[in-house]
């Protein structure tokens, strides 16, 4: 059976139009679209200082010298580059329910990479699962998205989930802050809040994109069930009526609620994706009116 | 409504007990699903403890509901419910249908078969629908043709197909087959209807047999008249190699007296023709004969318009005449030509010495009095062979000896009982190991006879030049050794055309080894008592019963004519009764309940089946309907590899 191809061309041109934003104010090298509260070779106007040796004579206000006396620099805003960085869940749960969520987080990290390659962006696709895996830096522009495609679908779901091991490896490996965006369905047995918390408290700016199936938020059966789990292979065996679908939503919903309070709290965004919704839908809908995407 | 194949208590026991049995095996596999999920976590804040009533409890009813609908209507198909009116109990009836050779006559209105088959038609129509047949073929065997059989189409194809045989019909026979069947078919006993012209044998016609309950005859006893040929046969005549007597009998079967034209060809070329008159029944023989060493067919044909076209004419064929070549090479000619020229098989051809070939065709070799430079390639009879070069050593020789010994159990001895024979001068002869000495003179051996590929003959004196040449013993032996290295021509060769069925043919002397076979090769079952042989043969074909010394060939190419014709005793229905029920067809709606209840097994897999919890598990995407078709071939091939 042949493979689908994860974007078709028709939605790459609607995604042209696109561009990733981010809140927080980055150190980096002008070229950005977001402003920063750091100064630097800008053209908005930011404030002034005095002179001092070795500063550039070119952003001395002469006006204020012939009216003071004094050497008054002018300090610009700057629009710095800011690394981008996808974390994408490659554990055995995404690969669970019935539209697969591993292959729509695939999906949704190639259009994201594509919209930040159309920006002149440079983006790292970061796959990881007990800890970080190899990376693939992209950055050139459209024309060096067959590639993305290329690594995308050579990555396969499996193992389990280790998000303090992942996020001690990521500040590790990576040490200038910039927007991390983390595709995954943030189910693993130890605590996921936590280590997302260490990340933001590193300087990182959180975008954390929550991908469930339908059945992981409602589960259709009822009766006798023997549960198995996707990542440690640990079943139970339980009794499932409408009460404990509806106590199992419940524990869910908590759980993602909890998720959202931690990316606001670190000025970070958060969005909940059912993978029954379609990618456009989700860029165009969830991700673009939340502010995440212009 | 009704049911056709199940009682109603069969029906409910069916579906009661497969219900009971679908209800176990569905608590069994349902009682506990085993799900794939992304995490535990949550179940956790969900979990009670499990109930074990729960094994009792039906979870997905829908499902069960569509296992057990699904089991309703099969158990229907099976019992074949059928919509229109019940009538009464269903029967069964034997249809025996005459397809003895007679049925190919012809009358005023038409072909009999033709005649008895729309006949059987009209019967069957006649009858309820719910009423089973048995179509059952009658001629000197009784071959069923259908089952009991409920379906009209079937039975209608069984009666157009039936055929007229070769042989004649043997009503008992038939009549006893078809009650011991309608007894054997479990259901209610209806009808035995015969149709047909009823020609039996004069034993069939005049003897009181019991007949079945509830017979019903349709007879087609319509006054034909018909001359037709018995028997043909052919026999190479004993005196002249090249004649043949033709004997052939002819029997008028119709009420007239009969004129017709008989008329004997032999490879197109008329070689008897005769005026038979015949009266009623009788049956007269006449005899031709006609000279031929070709093979080719010999047609005997009656000329005339009569019933039955099939027993006018008949075809032999007739072998090649095949002599005996002996090749003498003598130097004295004129001593050997009264020897072989009263020999009509054989054809003596005479060489001086000189012209040896040892590959010259021939059958036997006769060298006389001479040594060949090579041993010829056929049969050799030495004649008083010098010293030098004999076939066999030469001891002494013997003058004035008396013949005083004949080995008589072998072929070349066979018949001679001479003594007293006194030969002027012989040789005596030293058998080898395989040797037989066939006559000895003053206790030596003087003729001696070696079996083997090339049979080999040796005398140790002229026959010729000696007392012999005044006495049968001469061409006596001479015949035997010819007869011993050459048998073929000697053989004695019957064909005779007559009809299929049981016959039985003379054998003459009581043959060691026989074999009877088709003219493919198939071996054909017979009998043997003294000196006659029987078989029977259903089907119009050639038979050659193999003898070491005779070969007979039958040609069944004759249809077989009863003589006689059967009057059903007083008492026994007679022709096709007036339609008694109503003929309004069931409509059998078995069929669509086997495809309704294939139908909600096919629902039930692809909504609660593997099909459906592996898609639920994640393993395919997706639940549109549009693709289900494709993910239960993929599914299939997945179990099948």
């Amino acid at each position: 059976m042949s493979q689908q191809p994860l974007v078709d061309q028709k939605f790459l041109e609607k995604l042209e139009r696109l561009a990733i934003r981010w809140q927080k104010s980055f150190p980096g090298l002008v070229g950005g679209r977001n402003p920063s509260r750091f100064s630097g070779p800008g053209m908005e106007f930011l404030d002034h200082r005095h002179f001092h040796y070795g500063d550039d004579l070119r952003a001395v206000n002469w006006r204020a010298y012939l009216r003071f006396e004094k050497l008054f620099l002018k300090i610009f805003r700057i629009e710095p580059h800011a690394p981008v960085r996808l974390l994408l869940d490659a554990s055995a749960s995404m690969a669970t329910g019935s539209r697969v969520k591993f292959d729509y987080a695939r999906k949704l990290a190639a259009a994201l990479a594509y919209i930040g390659l159309v920006r002149l962006d440079t983006i790292v696709l970061v796959p990881f699962r007990e800890g970080l895996e190899p990376a693939f830096r992209c950055a050139g522009g459209r024309y060096r998205f067959a590639p993305v495609v290329e690594f995308l679908s050579e990555l396969k779901s499996g193992g389990r989930t280790n998000y303090l091991e992942t996020v001690r490896q990521f500040v590790s490996r990576y040490p200038d802050r910039g927007l991390v965006i983390i595709l995954s369905d943030f189910l693993d047995d130890g605590d996921c809040q936590r280590a997302l918390q260490y990340l933001a408290d590193f300087g990182h700016e959180l975008l954390l994109l929550h991908i469930w199936a339908e059945e992981d938020r409602q589960p259709p059966w009822v009766g006798r069930l023997e549960l198995v789990d996707a990542e440690t292979g640990s079943s139970l065996e339980l009794d499932v009526d409408a009460e404990a679908r509806r106590r199992y939503t419940a524990a869910f919903d908590e759980h993602a609620e909890a998720l959202r309070r931690l990316a606001f709290a670190n000025r970070g965004r958060y969005v909940g994706l059912s993978t029954a919704l379609e990618i456009e839908e989700a860029i165009f809908g969830s991700l673009r009116q939340g502010g995440n995407l212009e | 409504m009704s049911l056709a194949n199940l009682s109603l208590a069969q029906l409910l026991a069916l579906v009661g007990g497969g219900s009971a049995l679908l209800v176990a095996l569905y608590l069994l596999d349902r009682a506990r699903q085993r799900r794939v999920v992304a995490t535990l976590r949550f179940w956790v804040a969900a979990q009670r403890p499990p109930e074990t009533r729960h094994r009792r409890r039906i979870q997905q009813w829908r499902s069960l509901l569509l296992q057990l609908l699904a089991l309703v209507l099969l158990a229907l198909a099976i019992a074949e419910l059928s919509c229109g009116p019940a009538g009464p109990a269903a029967r069964d009836h034997v249809l025996i249908l005459d397809t003895s050779a007679w049925m190919a006559a012809r009358s005023a209105r038409g072909n009999l078969m033709e005649q008895a088959r729309e006949l059987a038609r009209a019967w069957v129509r006649g009858l309820p629908s719910r009423d089973r047949v048995m179509v059952l073929r009658a001629d000197a065997l009784a071959t069923p043709a259908t089952v009991f059989e409920a379906d009209r189409s079937v039975i209608a194809r069984a009666i157009s197909q039936s055929q007229p045989s070769a042989t004649a019909l043997r009503l008992r026979h038939a009549l006893e087959f078809a009650a011991r069947s309608r007894s054997l078919s479990g259901g209610s006993p209806g009808e035995l209807i015969f149709v047909g012209a009823g020609r039996v044998s004069e034993e069939e016609a005049s003897g009181a047999w019991p007949l079945p309950a509830g017979l019903r005859t349709v007879l087609l006893n319509q006054p034909l008249e018909n001359c037709g040929l018995r028997r043909i046969g052919l026999v190479r005549s004993t005196t002249e190699p090249a004649r043949w007597e033709v004997v052939v009998s002819v029997r008028n079967y119709g009420l007239r007296q009969q004129r017709r034209l008989l008329r004997l060809t032999f490879g197109g070329a008329p070689v008897g023709e005769t005026e038979v008159w015949l009266a009623p029944a009788q049956e007269q023989q006449y005899r031709f004969s006609f000279r031929s060493r070709a093979a080719g067919w010999l047609e005997a044909r009656l000329w005339g318009n009569d019933a039955l076209q099939a027993d006018d004419h008949a075809v032999l064929e007739v072998p090649e005449l095949h002599l005996i070549h002996v090749l003498a090479y003598t130097a004295e000619p004129e001593l050997w030509r009264p020897l072989f020229s009263s020999n009509p098989w054989v054809r003596a051809e005479y060489r001086p010495p000189g012209a040896f070939d040892p590959r010259a065709p021939a059958d036997v070799v006769i060298l006389d009095g001479f040594r060949p430079p090579e041993p010829p390639a056929a049969h050799t009879v030495w004649i008083d062979p010098p010293v030098k070069g004999a076939p066999v050593e030469i001891r002494g020789r013997l003058t004035r000896a008396k013949l005083t010994r004949w080995r008589t159990d072998h072929a070349l001895g066979a018949g001679i009982r001479a003594h007293d024979l006194e030969l002027e001068q012989a040789n005596i002869l030293v058998p080898s190991p395989g040797d037989v000495v066939i006559a000895e003179a003053s206790a030596q051996p003087v003729i001696l006879a070696r079996d083997g590929p090339r049979k080999l003959v040796v005398l140790g004196f002229h026959p010729q030049r000696s007392s012999m040449r005044y006495e049968v013993t001469a061409p006596l032996l001479f015949a035997n050794m010819l007869r011993w290295m050459a048998p073929e021509p000697f053989r004695r060769w019957e064909a005779h055309a007559q009809s299929a069925g049981t016959f039985s043919a003379d054998l003459g002397d009581e043959p060691a080894e026989l074999r009877v076979i088709t003219e493919d090769g198939r071996l054909v079952p017979f009998t043997r008592s003294r000196g006659q042989l029987r078989l029977f043969s259903a089907n119009a074909h050639l038979i050659r019963v193999l003898a070491p010394g005779s070969e007979l060939v039958f040609s069944l190419s004759l249809p077989q004519i009863a003589e006689a014709q059967w009057e059903p005793p007083p008492g026994v229905r007679r022709g096709v009764p007036a339609r008694a029920f109503p003929t309004r067809p069931t409509m059998a709606l078995w069929p669509w309940l086997a495809l309704a209840g294939g139908a909600c097994i096919l629902a039930e897999w692809l909504a609660y089946g593997p099909f459906q919890r592996a898609r639920v598990d994640g393993r395919w995407a997706g639940s549109s309907w549009r693709l289900a078709a494709r993910r239960a071939a993929a599914f299939v091939k997945e179990r099948l590899s």
